[in-house]
């Protein structure tokens, strides 16, 4: 037992202008949860101290809020791992959503992304054309295993700097759903879901990891990359987003080097002259201060090589 | 929670700490619109009294972007670079980069855990008679720091101590995140960036940018988003009193040198000169302040060095 200070963010939409904190002491085993120490505090200290929760166990993904920064389950932190100098924990609903009541969010953002993929199998046939069920092989199987892992916490969602930032973008937890579908032998709207998601700024994700921090292993970046390189290989090259990636391998391919001039009009399009205007006033504020790369690139040593490697894995690059 | 790689350079006294003999590589925007990191790199290595051996004939480390479009490319470019510092005796492959020293790294966990990975890697490479052991660590040159050199002996050879510079640490995506391929320190509360702040006689401000992503990757993907990354982080770092940024990551250092000009009509003006780590270490320890290439940055850190006497404003 030791004497461990919550440190919460409290706030009811109905009735406060705006949110204020309190701190919470209690007498409390550090072995144990975030959960089980608001649930203490609730039940011997404040009964109006709002959080969602449910199983205690990592299942249903309810009790998601942000720990000292970092959003996670709070069933799944032990306090040892968070407590800070000062024997606090700093416990603030999830960001990138609008706060209702204490740890309490409006969850509506994210399961208006989630429906929008149309979360269900759509078959090319009726079940009643099928003796049996429709059976997936085990490999096959295995590329949607991660993300039937997810308890849609929105752990994740609430970490994206993208979402923060735009929230017309899908976010990590939609665009791993997408690929579950997309992936799935059973499913036959593949390319229409490849649309949609890309529709909804597949592309825009900023390679950050911040959803590394996903409390099941779900793993949503490598899914995003997963999903990127299914558009490719579908053949959706539209957009900045496959002609950066094609133009980048066509530079690596070229010198070894990834060259920073090509890229930028590359990916922007070279007959995009609205675009190209957009990017100039950057180009010169940098060009100004000398930082400009090099207008002609030369190889690396041994480039032969590099080629001989994108040759023989046929990766595909910008031509 | 943090999967500790079995290459990871913690407390690990590696050859190249012995023979303080580094492979380097540079990686492609310190040899393009970043020289200044480049050149800064190797004043630093010098005054450590360390080498660093370019790796000449490396490619790019995949940026992040290879992946997008095949899976195996980017290991198998990587397993190339390793098996050149091999070659040259080297077991240390020293970055300057945090995508670089992320994406590199990743590759190589692949390469070590996953024998078939390695098989498929060293069948191309067979294709020019180059194969890879496995016996190089990727490193980032913040880490070489701390670890080989030590913060103890850094800051003994400060002979211009930063004098109380305020300096926002910002870390950069790919060299704390995923933990399982980094884990050399926290992802959650890093503070290794703060050490050396210290370490070299400067403040570190503590704020919540300082693990958030600077948007370079998608700058060109859509308007407006890098620079709002960039101001919201800026102005985290502004007001807990920052007068510099300090980022290990050449990407990081273009997106927030860059993009607070356009950043300051949503988050108002925040003008923090963004140093890369050799400029700054170097600084402190002596290195000629007008070769440096302090003159190279967006925004001037001429005022706030000259402030705290530093460096004379004709050098920024």
């Amino acid at each position: 037992m030791g004497k461990i200070t919550l440190d919460l963010f409290r706030y009811d939409q109905a009735v406060d202008a705006e949110p204020h904190r309190d701190r919470v002491d209690i007498d409390f085993p550090e072995t144990a949860t975030v959960l089980d120490a608001l649930e203490y505090a609730k039940a011997e200290v404040d009964g109006s101290i709002s959080f969602r929760r449910s199983c205690r166990s990592a299942i249903c993904g309810s009790c998601s809020m942000n720990i000292n920064g970092v959003t996670g389950l709070a069933c799944k932190t032990p306090i040892s791992t968070v407590l800070r100098k000062d024997n606090s924990v700093k416990i603030d609903p999830m960001p990138n959503f609008e706060p209702m009541k204490d740890m309490v969010v409006h969850m509506d953002p994210f399961w208006d992304k989630y429906s929008r993929l149309k979360p269900y199998l759509q078959p090319a046939d009726k079940d009643s054309d099928h003796e049996r069920e429709r059976r997936v092989s085990p490999e096959d199987m295995k590329k949607l295993v991660a993300v039937a892992n997810c308890v849609m916490c929105a752990t994740c969602y609430s970490l994206c700097p993208v979402v923060s930032v735009d929230p017309s973008f899908a976010g990590p937890a939609a665009i791993s759903y997408a690929y579950r579908f997309i992936e799935d032998t059973r499913d036959s709207k593949q390319k229409e879901r490849v649309a949609q998601i890309s529709d909804d700024y597949l592309w825009l994700c900023a390679h950050c990891y911040a959803c590394s921090y996903c409390p099941k292993h779900v793993d949503p970046h490598d899914r995003i990359i997963d999903t990127k390189r299914k558009s490719i290989e579908i053949g959706m090259l539209d957009g900045a987003g496959p002609r950066h990636a094609l133009v980048v391998a066509k530079t690596i391919k070229a010198t070894g080097m990834l060259g920073e001039n090509e890229v930028v009009i590359g990916t922007v399009g070279r007959f995009n002259f609205r675009g190209i205007l957009k990017i100039m006033p950057l180009g010169l504020r940098m060009a100004a201060k000398g930082k400009v790369p090099p207008l002609i690139m030369h190889p690396v040593d041994k480039v032969d090589e590099i080629r001989t490697i994108f040759n023989a894995m046929e990766v595909p690059v910008a031509s | 929670m943090t999967a500790i790689l079995a290459d990871a350079p913690a407390k690990r006294r590696s050859k190249s700490a012995e023979t303080k003999r580094y492979g380097f590589f540079p990686g492609c925007v310190a040899k393009e619109s970043c020289t200044e990191l480049f050149n800064s790199t190797l004043l630093l290595a010098d005054k450590l009294g360390i080498e660093l051996v370019e790796l000449t004939a490396a490619s790019c480390c995949g940026a992040s972007v290879l992946n997008d479009i095949n899976r195996d490319v980017a290991r198998v470019l990587n397993a190339r670079t390793y098996a050149q510092a091999e070659a040259l005796g080297l077991d240390d492959v020293i970055t300057i980069c945090s995508t670089c020293t992320g994406h590199m790294r990743a590759s190589n966990k692949e390469l070590l855990e996953d024998g078939t990975a390695m098989e498929h890697a060293n069948g191309i490479l067979g294709k020019f008679n180059a194969s890879y052991k496995g016996t190089v660590s990727v490193r980032h040159l913040l880490w070489l720091l701390i670890d080989d050199i030590g913060l103890d002996n850094l800051s003994k050879m400060v002979v211009n101590p930063l004098n109380g510079l305020k300096v926002a640490p910002f870390y950069g995506c790919h060299i704390i995140r995923p933990e399982s391929v980094n884990g050399w320190e926290s992802a959650r509360n890093p503070h290794s960036l703060e050490d050396l702040i210290e370490a070299l006689g400067g403040e570190a401000i503590d704020y919540a940018g300082k693990t958030r992503c600077c948007g370079f990757h998608v700058q060109l993907e859509k308007d407006g988003i890098a620079p709002n990354m960039v101001g919201q982080n800026m102005r985290m770092a502004k007001d807990k009193g920052a007068e510099a940024v300090l980022t290990p990551c050449p990407l990081c250092h273009l997106a927030l040198d860059g993009y607070q000009a356009d950043s300051a009509a949503r988050w108002g003006r925040t003008d923090l000169p963004t140093f890369h780590l050799p400029q700054l270490v170097g600084l402190a320890l002596g290195v000629d302040a007008t070769k440096l290439g302090l003159k190279r940055h967006v925004i001037s850190p001429g005022e706030v060095l000259q402030a705290h006497d530093l460096a004379p404003m004709h050098v920024a």
